[in-house]
């Protein structure tokens, strides 16, 4: 089994619900947002680029890509950052040291880090006391590696885990399951019948990067018309 | 729908909890509730999954589950429990992050009381009793001294709470305050639609956009506004159907349609025009539909202007069983036939196009013209080339564009409501609606027009619950209370005027057209008592004299139903109050009996909030009449339930049965009587010539072409024709909801916090600002401040604002210090609350930007 994802670009509205519902199911602290939703082209979301009539305005969700060549395991000095047997890159917090090597050779610039605890940061933009949000238990993979606790440890690296505490269960992950364009599709690349390899065969999906060689197991349809 | 081949334990995990349902608190729904532990995981959490509807003042309606653990929300999820599976998973980022206003620090803890001067000193923090005696006190000796009348209430949009708003309009109405509609208010209701159909508002529900061939859209972001029903647009787009968007903006949604049409601001109703000439011209129409359907055929004196009605016709009388509020008028056939109002039965050979001599029962005879031949005669000056002068439309895209529309059903028009929150937004409705109505896009599956803003409708009839044994309610359109009276007006204007004001769901004295006129009416006194319930702490809060923490949907129980969403649903407690928060039923009943004894019998007595909401629902439900017939509360705490409806399999298509069955128009727009929107449209026909003295002198009785600014701005200051030429068009953003959410820690991080403002890049440069430079958007009335987005996209001199924001962001300034409340008189023609009202035009309003640092 190999997780991946398609995002249908043609069917994103750049509403950046995903973006919410990762961040809330997945505790992330103020100031940290694991996926984004981005207007390509331009500095400011749901904005034109071009001039005059030719205009354009496309959007472009980015978390892990979730690389087989993955450039953020191969510079970690510790093994924190390891792709489990199902292909999901994750990160053991309590082996990360903090170094950030991973986050200097993500190309995507989707690994976020703990300068702050988590707690602090919370009671620093005025949460209820002691409120936390998120999926409330620690959650180890088989190996018994901790790859999901709801107030991080300071210091440590955080990203996408393909919700690991939603589809170690079977389970779709959060952005999949909120999107109200069913953009998002979520499956096994390893099963020709799945949806996920039927839209990569049929509508000329692509990858971020591609020519860097990460391999990214996260894939884009393109948009069936120009955006004009 | 089983997207994948790898989620065999998803499946077996269902197979194992569908027995039980997915029932309300019950652990066990998917997702993150789900009672196994993960891979690893010590234990597992002990999650409780309650199924409510998201409640802010938005059409979505969304069912929710918010997922609890120890009386704590954690996350919040769509339902996704819509028996029609294209509705699932309905909710936005908004609603999934409500979190942060449960438990953010505007929370209010516990009622206030102020003791000095609002707007400047510090609320005091007190029991319940002492500020709901405080509140009862002085609500008895303003009553006392200036009459009930003098009090007025606002309690927001009814559709998204009908038990706890129901309780406000309940006391209300009991103590005899004015109510303010919301609908008008908010300047929400489009008045073409009771000018034209005589309804308060229509709209196609979401899912029939995928049976439109065309949908053209005016003004409408429907990518921004309507983020649950948007992808329907996508869909039916990758069906087959043209999408058009008319906008001065380039939108999101325009960026997802196959055709964007610039155009200048407000110029909608030239375009309609001259797309309705290109119809009639080439005799494009559905001849048929507008005999049956239509007051066209009609004949109108050309003297006057007027209707000519059967009775003032020799030979001719109205028939017997005409009801008061309906007229027989008269159509020529090579006789002259009085029209049965309530029979769509004319004879298809009546004369559409020749002028008539009619004898009259005085002896006089008349020259008459049937509407149609006056509208033609109307239609003549709005040539291709003079549309595109008024425009900006080319003249060979209006032409073609006329023909698609013509040619392909069915026709689905959008208008905006930033489009038609302006002066003359009735005008652009008619206008638009004459395309519809022309080619026969009505009235079945895909076609008609559409408004899609505010919760307006009450979708059941509420009476027994809202207006307790059918008392006299009083009514006052709020820009009354802003403008001062009118001589026109038909509302009754209270003789000591408003004196206090009594609010929730709302937030007026930062987001309401000149909300700092409401201010400075506080700290003058003038408003001696304001009193405000919500759940946080807003700017409105800082103003009264008390405020009484309320709660939100996540902590109460309430019925649900919006007008874009066919479904009812519930709200229902996922957890206890956070802090001292309550339920408004059970601050109406504190308030009830303390104003009076007797009055308390009114909101069951002796149960708990929650109880007594269901109680309210039970009596709604089954006095409600026939779209919620055979619908009980067991049933709606399992899940939504799709309300009745005269379309098979009710669906949600306006004027199906005029259309259908040849029934008269209006339909009946709850909660009034037929009789008082019946009286909008006496023919029972759909009426494109009005023949009220007040459209006959406004030179509106047809749907004409007037640009902005002329009867309102510059009629106020003729120097504003030179000094303000940028359009202030306040917009809404993905991230709020109106005001709601304007303080979420999520969603201001996703917009760094800052207000923005979106300038041409022409216009940018002409104004030397560059894309982050600080920018003063100002007039007269006031001023607001926020970072410059040169953007492409935008208009020619148009300032976009994204509305909402609280002046805490503005440096204290609410954005809508810039508008007016322009009344127009043509919505004083009748005065029936939030269905013929005067109503807030937003973006009728004039302004000039500068960059910060700028020299003044």
């Amino acid at each position: 089994m190999r997780l991946g994802m398609v995002i249908d670009l043609d069917k994103c509205i750049g509403c950046r619900t995903c973006t919410v519902a990762c961040k809330s199911h997945n505790a992330q602290p103020p100031g940290t947002w694991w996926n984004r939703v981005f207007t390509p082209g331009s500095s400011h979301h749901q904005t034109a680029i071009g001039e005059g009539e030719h205009l354009q305005m496309s959007f472009l969700p980015v978390s892990c890509q979730m690389c087989d060549n993955a450039p953020c395991q191969k510079v970690c000095p510790v093994g924190a950052t390891y792709t489990d047997e199902r292909g999901v890159v994750l990160v053991n917090y309590d082996r990360c040291i903090g170094c950030r090597y991973c986050i200097a050779a993500c190309p995507y610039n989707v690994r976020q880090f703990n300068w702050e605890d988590p707690r602090k940061a919370k009671e620093r933009v005025g949460y209820k006391e002691d409120y936390d949000y998120g999926y409330p238990t620690d959650v180890r993979d088989k190996q018994g590696q901790l790859v999901y606790t709801p107030n991080r440890p300071q210091g440590v690296v955080e990203k996408c885990t393909f919700c690991f505490q939603y589809t170690s269960k079977g389970e779709d992950p959060a952005c999949v399951r909120s999107c109200p364009s069913k953009a998002r599709i979520f499956g096994d690349l390893d099963d020709p019948d799945s949806e996920v390899s039927r839209l990569i065969r049929d509508r000329q999906a692509f990858r971020l990067k591609e020519e860097l060689g990460t391999k990214p197991k996260v894939y884009y349809l393109p948009a069936s018309k120009p955006n004009r | 729908m089983k997207k994948d081949k790898f989620r065999l334990t998803r499946r077996q995990f269902l197979n194992a909890t569908a027995a039980a349902g997915v029932l309300i608190g019950t652990s066990g729904a998917v997702g993150f509730a789900k009672s196994a532990a993960a891979e690893g995981e010590d234990t597992a959490p002990n999650l409780k999954t309650v199924r409510t509807t998201c409640s802010p003042n938005c059409t979505g309606a969304c069912g929710l589950n918010a997922i609890v653990e120890d009386n704590e929300i954690k996350a919040i999820e769509q339902a996704a429990d819509y028996p029609e599976s294209e509705y699932n998973p309905r909710g936005c980022l908004k609603g999934l992050s409500m979190m942060n206003l449960v438990y953010g620090p505007d929370r209010l803890k516990t009622p206030l009381i102020q003791k000095g001067k609002p707007g400047s000193d510090e609320l005091q923090p007190s029991t319940w009793d002492e500020a709901l005696d405080f509140t009862a006190k002085r609500l008895k000796e303003i009553a006392e001294k200036y009459g009930p009348e003098s009090i007025g209430v606002a309690f927001q949009v009814g559709g998204t709470g009908y038990v706890q708003k129901g309780a406000v309009s309940r006391l209300a109405t009991l103590a005899g305050w004015n109510i303010h509609h919301a609908y008008d208010q908010n300047g929400d209701l489009p008045m073409f639609w009771p000018m034209t159909f005589g309804v308060q508002s229509e709209e196609l529900e979401p899912r029939e956009w995928l049976n439109s061939r065309y949908i053209a859209i005016f003004g409408s972001n429907i990518m921004a506004t309507r983020l649950p029903d948007a992808h329907f647009l996508v869909e039916a787009r990758n069906r087959g159907a043209k999408i058009v968007v008319f906008d001065p903006n380039f939108s999101p949604t325009a960026a997802k349609a196959d055709e964007w049409v610039p155009l200048n601001v407000s110029s909608d109703g030239a375009v309609a025009l001259g797309i309705s000439k290109v119809i009639v011209d080439e005799k494009l129409y559905d001849e048929a539909f507008i005999k049956t359907f239509t007051d066209l055929p009609l004949l109108i004196r050309t003297d006057n202007g007027k209707r000519i009605k059967a009775e003032e016709v020799q030979d001719l009388s109205k028939p017997a069983d005409v009801p008061a509020y309906r007229e027989s008028y008269v159509a020529y056939n090579g006789q002259f036939i009085a029209i049965h109002p309530e029979k769509l039965d004319l004879p298809l050979d009546i004369t559409l196009e020749s002028e008539v001599e009619v004898p009259l029962k005085s002896g006089e005879k008349v020259k008459a013209k049937p509407a149609f031949l006056l509208l033609k005669e109307s239609l003549e000056k709005y040539t291709p080339e003079e549309v595109e002068k008024e425009s900006g439309v080319k003249k060979d895209t209006l032409v073609r564009i006329a023909h698609e529309m013509a040619a392909t059903k069915p026709l689905h028009i959008v208008y905006g409501a930033s489009n038609y929150q302006w002066y003359h937004g009735d005008l652009k409705g008619r206008a638009l609606a004459l395309i519809n109505v022309l080619t026969g896009n009505l009235g079945q599956s895909g076609s008609g027009i559409s408004t899609y803003a505010g919760q307006y409708r009450i979708r059941l009839k509420v009476a027994e619950w809202w207006v307790p044994e059918g008392r006299k309610q009083n009514w006052l359109p709020f820009l009354y209370m802003l403008n001062g009276p009118t001589k026109t007006m038909k509302a009754k204007y209270p003789k000591n005027g408003i004196k206090a004001l009594i609010f929730g769901w709302g937030n007026p004295f930062d987001q309401h057209n000149m909300s700092n006129i409401l201010r400075s009416k506080v700290e003058s006194g003038e408003l001696e008592l304001v009193v405000t319930m919500d759940f946080q702490m807003t700017t409105s809060c800082k103003y009264s004299h008390v405020v009484l923490p309320a709660v939100t949907w996540y902590e109460k129980t309430d019925l649900v139903a919006t007008p874009v969403h066919p479904y009812l649903q519930l709200q229902q407690p996922a957890i206890t109050p956070v802090y001292e928060g309550k339920p408004e039923l059970w601050i109406m009943r504190e308030l009830a009996k303390r104003l009076n004894p007797e009055f308390e019998k009114y909101f069951y007595p002796g149960l708990d909030a929650d109880q007594a909401a269901e109680e309210a629902i039970k009596l709604m439900l089954s006095t409600g009449g026939p779209t919620v017939e055979g619908i009980t509360l067991e049933q709606l705490k399992k899940g939504p339930v799709r309300l009745k409806s005269e379309v098979p399999g009710n669906r949600q298509i306006p004027f199906y049965e005029q259309v259908q069955y040849k029934k008269p128009f209006p339909p009946v727009s709850l909660p009034v009587k037929l009789e008082q929107t019946a009286q909008f449209v006496k023919s029972g026909r759909i009426e494109f010539y009005k023949d009220e003295d007040i459209f006959l002198q406004a030179g509106e009785a047809l749907p004409v072409h007037k640009p902005p600014f002329e009867e309102s701005e510059y009629a106020l200051n003729p120097q504003a024709r030179e000094k303000y030429t940028f359009s202030y068009i306040t917009r809404n953003a993905i991230y709020r909801v109106h005001s709601t959410h304007s303080n979420n820690i999520w969603m201001n991080e996703l917009q760094e916090s800052k207000p923005h403002v979106w300038l041409n890049p022409e216009d940018a440069s002409e104004k030397g600002i560059q894309d982050g430079d600080e920018v003063e958007i100002y007039n007269d009335r006031g001023t607001v401040t926020a970072f410059a987005i040169v953007d492409p996209g935008a208009g020619r001199k148009v300032a976009v604002f994204e509305e909402g924001w609280w002046n805490r962001y503005l440096k204290g300034a609410s954005y809508n210090s810039l508008t007016y409340p322009f009344i127009k008189p043509t919505h004083e023609v009748y005065f029936v609350p939030g269905m013929w009202a005067p109503n807030t035009a937003w973006n009728e309003c004039l302004c000039d930007v500068r960059k910060v640092s700028d020299d003044r």
